[in-house]
């Protein structure tokens, strides 16, 4: 009987454990999830978005949906919302399931790219003509491009290097303005020390400030906006010393005292709150902020906005602003074709001009050619005025993933002081010689 | 227990759906999961076979060796600090006191929070400017012991690990208790009549009563430490410059930011088999022969 | 002067219990008030007191987080989890450390292997088998791995308990002619009383709070459970912290509920239990 127990128990649990490991081996050839003719004949397609909190831009979105559904009778789109933070853990396992909505969120550059290797997400060169020139530009519109299809249509630009300034701060130590050289920046900031006041408020807890907001613009302004492609194409290097030196500038202003303490500890949304609190002058962010400033900003203070200063010997446009496209829609290329139609005829409706003038009139910077709302803020006119520049790359936007990760914590670690600007760059260069 | 057929049929039945769930639902994925460790994927393309280069990588990846060393530190601190002071707090609790009830309750509470509010609370008193254990180190004299806890490489991991200590001296709290009410009152009583101290109370009847438990205890420290994820997660993102980062959280990274599905894999074989040798260790230190 | 040091040492075990409630209180405090500022103050002063009571947060939270729907979701998932957890728990636990058989001690330890699994490990064929198995878009999409990933904890907190009970208990009532499950209901269960609430709270802890199987699980909002929701306050730059305390202040309750419920559980001596009687 012992070895009859033994026996029907082990062996039953190996035929389980033989099937299972079977079954979930391979990928799942189900096609997308549940996109289907409805009972009453509707086309009935999921869009996955991440528009959770409740803020004026997702109402917004959310209503151009409903807007769309209620125009015809034969196609109806399904909101399915994740959190942002989450969205993307969730999109690349179903992913890897081989079950993707019909329509989902996606980012550009180097997120888009394992979509587009993976053949999973459809070229939309058709749709794109109908902006390219006419709303929107072609430099912008290539943010969605990968070899020269289109996979989506962005509905708005994070610039994401702003420098909102407390002119009440800067005037007491004696300046009116953001001065248009980094010799002169400096300068400013030990002026403003001397008053004893926090210079730059920086939030870096989440890593990608420091590299999204500050290197993307202050490594163009150094090294010119084609230099990040050409060392991704093997024809530059990040040892490159142009590169390095705008590195450095962290460094600089780490050793200078330019940052709060806290620098690595807190948010970005803690160091934009120190602002409002007065605690210091400057707050670099993205366009993003505008609108939170705007919101919170107690009586009487007065936030500016500027972009950053020009530096000496360096080789990029000091008009530029790293920015890049978000919002885009990416259409499953498992879809039948009747239902790759009702999805571009969506894509059609929604990117219009009525999204762009509401997104810009709260506070949202879009890729489309739309006038400034009259009552715009004067903070929001400002960055307005300062991205129409030109747009340089966003860091996180066009480099691999593990390239992201270096450089994220690299300058977090060029703020501790373990690791040198210079270490960094052969890092990085390291890691690209590997792939 | 002899056994009968009966019992045998019985004990069979008892246990098969338990396994059958266990193994469909938690081995069956994680088995996979190792399968995938000898693949390269990303999710999106076909996957390709390419043997053990994952795990020769790894083993040449300081990152992965670094966020293994911070996962001792968790475990150095779980298990000294933890369950040491759980178990003092439990033989208090199980007194004749007054307001036990509250205190118990109160002590259980880190447990059930949401690791977003620990993680904002603990921050804050973390904080190099205006944090709580700053403010009271300047206050009351001792300007020279402020540090910036979080943010200073060094120290990182030393703060991050007093706040996982902090955080589940409950859950070890409760089990303790709840095997204390098996120590025998009647020994106890005859104790007391012999006139045994406290201490010797303590030391000679009630923890050894209690030894399983402890070492149930231990060895839920141990995994609990290896798989440490949330808690670091929202407070430090593993940072300054993967200071805080921990193997679990390595995993995360490569297998959902860059993608690398077989490589995040081959690194859960190695926490999971790493975790099994510590045990293993442990079980032979205690003398137990429990698994 | 006896009396003086008992006072005295009965004085020095409150401070250090009131030490540890302070300790233990104080997030939990913090969350409260937090909850009943508005935006604008949380922003300027993150350390004190709220000015007024802003209730509208916890309206925005119970709309924002979806728990109209989501609450009862969260609450049968955890619920009907428990419940399979601790019954066929108990009843392997009570074979595995009641009788000796020769399998007993490697699926004891097959068990305790689960209790090492790294849950972000299993997401990707998780979400396969699921797939394969139809059963994705159902609650028993969660409750299968809820029960799965507890059980290690359960049978293992309830062995090393059982284990300890003397080994003449069951004797008696075999000389009575108890069948086994008999003895398993009626004696051992009760006597195991304190673990099984151990093992009720943490279980239910575990699932009320489950994020990431719920996250890639589930994609139809009608059976989407409270965790899902509490992360709606988060956009890309922006968090709505005051709705989000007022929210996990709110997603509180029902654990509070279950704790206090079995709190007393935990500390009845196997008196208690049937053994006396």
């Amino acid at each position: 009987m012992l070895v009859s127990v033994k026996k029907v128990i082990l062996s039953s649990l190996l035929s389980l454990l033989v099937f299972g490991l079977v079954a979930c081996s391979g990928e799942s050839e189900t096609g997308s999830d549940g996109g289907s003719k409805s009972e009453d004949g509707k086309v009935k397609l999921t869009l996955w978005e991440t528009w959770t909190d409740d803020t004026p831009d997702t109402r917004l979105l959310k209503e151009r949906v409903e807007e769309f559904n209620s125009s015809q009778e034969e196609i109806v789109i399904e909101l399915r919302g994740t959190a942002h933070n989450e969205y993307r853990t969730k999109l690349k396992t179903q992913a890897a399931g081989g079950e993707l909505p019909e329509l989902f969120l996606v980012w550009p550059g180097a997120e888009l790219e394992p979509l587009v290797e993976g053949g999973v997400v459809e070229p939309i060169n058709d749709v794109r003509e109908k902006y390219e020139g006419e709303l929107i530009q072609a430099t912008t519109l290539d943010d969605y491009a990968i070899d020269g299809k289109q996979y989506a249509i962005p509905a708005s630009v994070s610039y994401t290097s702003i420098i909102y300034y407390n002119k009440e701060l800067l005037a007491q130590a004696g300046y009116d303005k953001i001065p248009d050289t980094y010799k002169g920046f400096k300068e400013m900031i030990e002026a403003l020390k001397a008053e004893g006041i926090t210079p730059i408020l920086a939030g870096n807890k989440p890593k990608w400030p420091l590299q999204s907001v500050y290197i993307s613009t202050i490594a163009d302004r150094f090294t010119g906006s084609d230099y990040l492609d050409k060392v991704l194409n093997g024809d530059e290097k990040f040892t490159n010393p142009k590169f390095i030196e705008s590195l450095a500038v962290i460094s600089e202003l780490k050793e200078m005292g330019a940052f709060n303490e806290d620098i690595n500890t807190i948010d970005e949304v803690e160091a934009r709150d120190d602002l409002l609190k007065g605690e210091g002058a400057l707050f670099l962010s993205g366009s993003w902020s505008t609108t939170a400033i705007l919101g919170a900003l107690p009586e009487g203070m007065e936030i500016g906005a500027a972009s950053f200063p020009s530096v000496e010997g360096g080789e990029g446009n000091p008009e530029v602003i790293s920015g890049i496209s978000s919002i885009g829609i990416a259409i499953n290329s498992k879809l039948s074709d009747d239902e790759k139609a009702a999805a571009k005829k969506f894509l059609e409706y929604f990117y219009d001009e009525k999204l762009y003038s509401g997104l810009l009139a709260n506070g949202t910077l879009v890729p489309a050619d739309v006038p400034l709302p009259e009552d715009a803020s004067p903070l929001f006119t400002d960055v307005y005025n300062i991205t129409k520049g030109g747009v340089a790359p966003v860091y996180d936007g066009v480099l691999p993933a593990e390239l992201t990760t270096i450089i994220n914590n690299g300058l977090q670690g060029i703020v501790t002081g373990s690791i040198t600007p210079k270490e960094l760059a052969q890092q990085m260069q390291d890691e690209l010689d590997n792939q | 227990m002899r056994l009968t057929k009966k019992a045998k049929r019985a004990i069979m039945i008892g246990l098969i759906p338990a396994l059958v769930i266990y193994i469909g639902f938690a081995i069956i994925p994680i088995v996979v999961s190792f399968y995938y460790s000898f693949m390269e994927w990303n999710g999106f393309s076909e996957m390709t076979f390419i043997g053990l280069d994952n795990y020769k990588q790894l083993f040449k990846d300081h990152l992965f060796w670094n966020s293994l060393k911070n996962n001792i530190y968790v475990l150095i601190a779980s298990v000294g600090g933890q369950i040491s002071i759980a178990l003092a707090i439990a033989l208090l609790l199980n007194r004749k006191l007054k307001a036990v009830k509250f205190f118990r309750t109160i002590g259980f509470m880190p447990v059930v929070l949401s690791s977003v509010v620990v993680s904002l609370t603990w921050s804050l008193i973390y904080n190099v400017d205006d944090g709580l254990l700053n403010v009271v180190l300047r206050s009351i004299g001792l300007e020279n012991w402020t540090m910036n806890w979080l943010g200073d490489e060094n120290l990182a991991m030393l703060s991050v690990s007093v706040t996982i200590i902090w955080q589940f001296i409950g859950l070890y709290m409760i089990i303790f208790l709840a095997a204390l009410q098996n120590v025998p009152k009647e020994i106890l009583e005859a104790a007391d009549i012999d006139g045994a101290s406290e201490w010797t109370k303590t030391w000679k009847i009630i923890i050894p009563t209690i030894k399983n438990t402890i070492f149930a205890a231990l060895v839920l420290a141990i995994s609990g430490s290896l798989k440490t994820f949330d808690q670091i997660y929202v407070m430090t993102s593993g940072g300054p410059n993967h200071a805080t980062e921990v193997a679990a959280m390595y995993m995360y990274t490569k297998t959902f930011e860059s993608l690398q599905f077989g490589y995040g894999s081959a690194i859960s074989v190695l926490i999971f088999l790493f975790s099994l040798a510590i045990i293993i260790i442990a079980n032979k230190l205690m003398g137990q022969k429990a698994i | 002067m006896r009396i003086k040091k008992v006072t005295s040492k009965r004085f020095f075990i409150y401070l250090i219990l009131s030490l540890f409630a302070i300790a233990n209180a104080y997030p939990i405090v913090w969350m409260v008030l937090n909850s009943l500022k508005t935006a604008d103050e949380f922003a300027l002063d993150r350390i004190g007191l709220p000015e007024g009571f802003a209730f509208q947060n916890y309206i925005d939270a119970w709309n924002t987080a979806n728990f109209g729907s989501f609450f009862v979701n969260s609450l049968i998932v955890s619920l009907v989890s428990v419940v399979i957890t601790v019954f066929l728990g108990a009843l392997a636990a009570y074979f595995l450390s009641r009788f000796q058989f020769r399998m007993s001690k490697f699926i004891y330890g097959f068990f305790v292997f689960g209790l090492l699994v790294p849950v972000h490990a299993t997401l990707v064929p998780m979400f396969i088998l699921m797939s394969k198995l139809g059963l994705l878009n159902t609650h028993f999409s969660l409750i299968l791995p809820y029960v799965a990933f507890n059980m290690p904890i359960s049978i293992f907190l309830l062995v090393s308990f059982m284990k300890s009970f003397p080994k003449d208990i069951e004797e008696s009532a075999i000389m009575d002619g108890a069948g086994i499950l008999k003895i398993f209901w009626s004696i051992i269960l009760p006597m195991t009383r304190p673990a099984i609430a151990t093992v009720v709270i943490l279980s239910f802890i575990n699932n009320w709070n489950e994020f990431v199987f719920a996250l890639v699980l589930i994609n139809d909002p009608a059976l989407a459970t409270l965790p899902l929701g509490l992360q709606n306050f988060a956009g890309q730059y922006e968090t709505n912290y005051v709705g989000q305390m007022a929210g996990l202040t709110m997603a509180l309750v029902p654990i509070l509920i279950v704790y206090l419920f079995l709190e007393k559980e935990l500390v009845k001596g196997m008196t208690a239990g049937a053994v006396k009687g």
